[in-house]
């Protein structure tokens, strides 16, 4: 039986939430915090367009990063190399990386699994020895200036118009994100995610469907990175072709719960936060790099389903009254709770089932 | 048209880098033929054996090969703790994906700990017969290079003698062929997939070592071998030894001949491309591929 705080419950967090980031710029105290913002945003619309292919379809991408940084490349070179107005060189480089990202899908897409991940890895690593070495379109290791789209805006001012950009371009992000999730197309995706060749048999198009996503997400990750360019205004291929972004984006994504509209987002307020803290508090140290991968490691064998999850399954612990006979679980998950009965009398009569309308699926790999 | 002293220098040159690819390669398939598991930190582990060679040479001033006698042993030991405490933890049907994020944690693990002991400069070790080489019809071979590469196939050697003749090895090898069966004869599977990857991890320690040998170390360098040997493992046809060993000896040689036209740098891309390539027009890999086709 649908229930009203079932229904006013996610519109209200999506209120506060969206009142608590416009309101951000005008509480932050300083312009540091500020910028601290922004990159969080960026992290957060990101790790939502990652989410289209690592939520939707659960072949999880280490790649990401790469995209951004053709996204934030392409961008600046069309505004230092072709002369473009800044937000049409944005846009362009989008369309660009989206193109390229077709047959980087066509190749990436065809194998499954541990293949994918390779792959995605390999595209960090080829793309940061072309841009270092190709010194003399890009720059190499001395960097590319962007020149910023408002000269006459003082930092502060700089800061808060592109923390409302990111803001906007993150409410577009996860819109689509969400029209996806109840669409036709998006069940296709998830039945990719569940089992691919149940889906195919049954006739959903998967290699097309996970190509389309793949473009989708590139578009949305090139605009994210594009963004960065104009607002940074310095690219380092160092720092743009870095396996690290990808990692990150991975860890926001799962600690948030890849099946949630908003897990990502959460994680990458999270995950986010604790960089730029871990970036003041150990300077240029390597024992960042430990925090990350701890922080991966734990999120990987504790809760690979992540927090948003997690968090509700707690929820419906406390209140047991909602439950209702509708069940929703994947075979994966049938069997574990087959599995786990038989051999675990601890659990109750009513620790394991789940409320109506909630799906518990299983990521496949 | 490079003279032909230079084409016969990459040649053996190529050749002895292949033999190192090889053997490193090799871990890593009998970790994919195990577990299905694609081991992001094996290069990790590779440069960890490197700098505990090097620390034992510029602080205990023993020769690096000696290092030898204790990461073998160590790194067989973390093998196994780590395929019992933390891959068999992880959930069944999202084992691929998860291992590889699990090992990538780890390798960023290790490079953290690494710089933040070792601090990031460049290392290398001054040995006594680093510099020394000699010449064959027109090329110049480094000593080194040749004990890297002896490491390598002795290495590779044992493995294969432990794969084929011991009954250890047979039963690792019914766990990979088909580890219910293998069970059905009396096998305990899981104990010997635990040896399984420590045997695996042992030659990142041996590859360490002889990489130690001739190379400047940094803690970042693993990103420099994983691409290659993924590639190779790719190429091969994930989980065929052989396959591996072939793509390995293959890649090597024309890594090193690419770099007479197009320099070092360029030459790296070789990999890539050859990665790309065998998943448009062969996603199975060239060599083995049985495995691979089962995902």
């Amino acid at each position: 039986m649908p229930n009203v705080s079932r229904r006013w419950f996610p519109l209200g967090a999506v209120a506060v939430l969206a009142a608590a980031i416009l309101a951000f710029p005008s509480l932050a105290p300083n312009p540091y915090i500020l910028s601290s913002g922004v990159v969080v945003l960026n992290y957060a619309v990101l790790a939502t367009s990652w989410n289209f292919v690592g939520g939707f379809t659960g072949y999880i991408s280490l790649g990401h990063g790469a995209l951004a940084g053709l996204g934030g490349y392409a961008t600046g070179l069309l505004v230092t190399r072709a002369d473009l107005p800044s937000f049409v060189a944005l846009l362009v480089a989008a369309l660009l990386v989206a193109a390229l990202a077709v047959p980087l899908g066509l190749a990436a897409l065809r194998v499954r699994g541990a293949s994918f991940v390779i792959v995605s890895i390999a595209l960090v690593l080829i793309l940061l020895l072309v841009f270092q070495s190709w010194a003399s379109l890009t720059g190499g290791s001395r960097g590319l200036v962007v020149p910023r789209p408002f000269p006459g805006l003082l930092r502060p001012e700089h800061h808060r118009v592109f923390f409302y950009l990111y803001a906007a371009l993150l409410a577009v992000a996860v819109l689509t994100w969400w029209l996806l999730d109840r669409s036709r197309f998006g069940l296709g995706l998830k039945a990719i995610r569940e089992d691919e060749d149940k889906a195919e048999a049954l006739g959903t198009p998967t290699y097309a469907y996970k190509l389309i996503v793949f473009v989708l997400s590139a578009a949305f990750t090139a605009l994210s990175g594009g963004l960065y360019a104009l607002w940074f205004g310095d690219l380092d291929p160092v720092f743009q072709f870095s396996v690290l972004t990808g990692s990150y984006l991975v860890l926001m994504a799962l600690l948030g719960g890849v099946r949630t509209l908003f897990g990502p987002l959460v994680g990458a307020l999270i995950v986010g936060t604790a960089l730029e803290y871990f970036k003041t508090e150990f300077g240029s140290t390597p024992l960042h790099l430990v925090a990350t991968g701890v922080l991966l490691a734990v999120v990987v064998l504790v809760m690979p389903d992540g927090v948003l999850p997690a968090i509700a399954a707690g929820w419906r612990r406390l209140r047991p009254g909602e439950q209702s006979s509708i069940r929703e679980m994947t075979a994966a998950d049938l069997a574990e709770q087959r599995h786990r009965s038989r051999h675990d009398d601890r659990s109750g009569p009513q620790g394991d089932r789940p409320a109506a309308g909630e799906t518990r699926e299983e990521v496949h790999g | 048209m490079p003279s032909g002293g230079l084409l016969l220098q990459s040649i053996i040159l190529g050749l002895l880098l292949g033999g190192l690819y090889a053997l490193l390669a090799a871990g890593l398939t009998l970790y994919f033929g195990i577990m299905r598991v694609v081991m992001i930190a094996h290069s990790a582990f590779l440069i960890l054996a490197a700098y505990l060679a090097w620390w034992c040479n510029e602080r205990l001033g023993v020769d690096p090969l000696l290092s030898l006698l204790v990461t073998v042993p160590l790194f067989f030991g973390a093998g196994v703790l780590l395929q019992r405490m933390l891959l068999s933890r992880l959930r069944a049907a999202t084992l691929t994906m998860m291992s590889v994020l699990l090992t990538f944690a780890i390798a960023l693990i290790i490079e953290g700990l690494l710089g933040y002991a070792f601090s990031g400069t460049q290392r290398r070790i001054q040995l006594g017969y680093g510099s020394a080489s000699f010449g064959l019809f027109g090329a110049r071979i480094a000593v080194v290079k040749l004990i890297a590469f002896g490491l390598a196939v002795v290495a590779l050697g044992s493995l294969y003698l432990l794969m084929k003749r011991t009954s250890f090895g047979w039963a690792l090898r019914a766990t990979i062929q088909h580890p219910d069966a293998a069970r059905l004869v009396g096998i305990d599977t899981e104990r010997i997939a635990g040896f399984g990857f420590g045997l695996g991890l042992a030659t990142a320690a041996v590859g360490g070592t002889a990489l130690s040998l001739d190379t400047t170390i940094y803690p970042s360098l693993h990103w420099h071998w994983i691409g290659p040997l993924m590639a190779i493992i790719v190429v091969g046809g994930l989980g065929s030894v052989p396959g591996a060993a072939a793509a390995a000896m293959l890649l090597g040689l024309g890594q090193s001949l690419l770099q007479i036209p197009m320099g070092t740098t360029w030459a790296q891309t070789v990999f890539y491309v050859a990665l790309f390539a065998t998943l448009a027009f062969r996603p199975q890999g060239f060599f083995g591929g049985r495995l691979a086709q089962r995902f």
